[in-house]
């Protein structure tokens, strides 16, 4: 008598691996600006930190150039927060301003988490420019319509 | 002849003992030994080495990582954390920033600056700033070290305004806060501490207030007297309608 198979067939890789998957999935196309708030001798700031770190790498900030991200220094212990003010497509698509994340009691992958549920989402999806054709294509869309005018000076 | 003279000392003759050969082209058998004799066995079996296991109450939970691995704290991070000690001690101006992601480049590019300035970029772990600082006056610092970050250390505190101005090209250099003179300031006071005037013009004022009680005394004594000279300077350059206010103060005088 065998018990049928229950469980996992791959180990997880750890919350490091987890991070790593949510910010390769980060688009920050939808945002106009980011404003980071946090006072640094508080407590449970290390999440907001790490965020604010995260951001500033040159994968995410590629995905979008125009993007400024701004960090506020406070010393009043007021609790930290992330803002994200969007463009005006993305605005219209989540009907608000801006979106805000209180990060106090938020970890760094729950925080990435919001992040990709909500913001990425907002990007406007990429249009597709002009594609440059290659000889091949190109004969094959032009050798359809005149097949005997194009081969022939060839086959000289 | 050789043999007349060995035959004559026989303690000179030197025969080769006998020998037998055990190891013939090289290969030796160590996979399949013999089984040894009875008495070689016993004996072997006597002086085996025996090792005292743990009481098995300590490691009964215990993961096998964790039974065999035994960490040792390293004694070089003694060393560094004293190191962070003295520079903490001996510099005047701290500042701490955090550190968002930045090329080897630039920031050694920041460094070279910083350091023509007489300021001194630096990093060191968590653990190690932890040693160093718990227990001392420079406790309060350490929540600011949760996570990316870089140190400056200054032997004097004028440079604040220089630091200012080098690293707001930087923006991946965020200012936490620092110690000036052992006192820990926020980014906003450390801001302002670098707007301030210097000790010799802010000695100058303290001068200069500590005189004024003094000196509107005698100036309120003499008010009267200059006025009048004034106006009779006036007078005698030839103005006209100075002469209704002459004798207003005459009567007042």
């Amino acid at each position: 008598m065998s018990v049928p198979f229950s469980g996992t067939l791959r180990r997880s890789g750890g919350i490091v691996s987890a991070i790593g998957k949510q910010l390769k999935s980060v688009n920050l196309k939808g945002v106009k600006r980011i404003t980071v708030q946090f006072d640094p001798f508080a407590e449970n700031v290390k999440s907001t930190r790490e965020f604010l770190f995260l951001l500033s790498t040159p994968k995410v900030s590629l995905s979008n150039p125009k993007c400024v991200v701004k960090s506020d220094i406070v010393c009043d212990r007021s609790p930290a927060f992330i803002k994200f003010a969007l463009i005006d497509s993305a605005q219209e698509k989540a009907q608000a301003k801006e979106i805000r994340f209180n990060s106090d009691n938020l970890n760094t992958l729950e925080l990435l988490e919001l992040c990709n549920k909500h913001v990425s989402t907002l990007a406007p999806p990429e249009e597709i420019t002009n594609k440059v054709l290659t000889k091949a294509e190109k004969q094959k869309l032009g050798g359809s319509g005149g097949a005997g005018g194009k081969k022939a000076p060839k086959k000289k | 002849m050789a043999n007349l003279i060995q035959k004559g000392l026989p303690l000179t003759s030197a025969r080769t003992p006998l020998l037998q050969l055990m190891r013939h082209r090289g290969k030796i058998n160590i996979q399949r030994p013999k089984e040894p004799h009875y008495e070689r066995a016993r004996v072997v079996a006597v002086t085996q080495p025996k090792y005292p296991e743990p009481p098995k109450a300590l490691t009964c939970f215990q993961s096998r990582a964790q039974r065999t691995a035994a960490q040792l704290e390293n004694p070089y991070n003694a060393i560094i954390a004293r190191e962070v000690r003295n520079w903490l001690d001996h510099s005047r101006l701290v500042a701490i920033f955090h550190l968002n992601s930045i090329t080897a480049d630039e920031i050694f590019r920041v460094r070279v600056q910083l350091h023509k300035q007489n300021m001194h970029l630096k990093s060191y772990g968590r653990k190690i700033i932890a040693q160093a600082v718990t227990g001392t006056q420079y406790e309060a610092i350490m929540p600011l070290f949760h996570s990316n970050h870089c140190i400056v250390f200054s032997p004097d505190q004028q440079r604040v305004g220089a630091l200012l101005r080098l690293t707001r090209k930087v923006p991946q250099m965020v200012l936490l806060g620092g110690i000036v003179e052992n006192t820990l300031l926020s980014r906003n006071e450390l801001i302002n501490f670098a707007q301030l005037p210097g000790l010799q013009s802010a000695q100058a004022q303290l001068v200069q207030t500590l005189n004024m009680a003094a000196g509107t005394v005698v100036q309120q004594l003499q008010a009267h007297q200059c006025n009048l000279v004034k106006v009779l300077d006036v007078h005698a350059k030839g103005g006209s309608d100075a002469a209704p206010t002459t004798d207003v103060k005459e009567t007042n005088t």
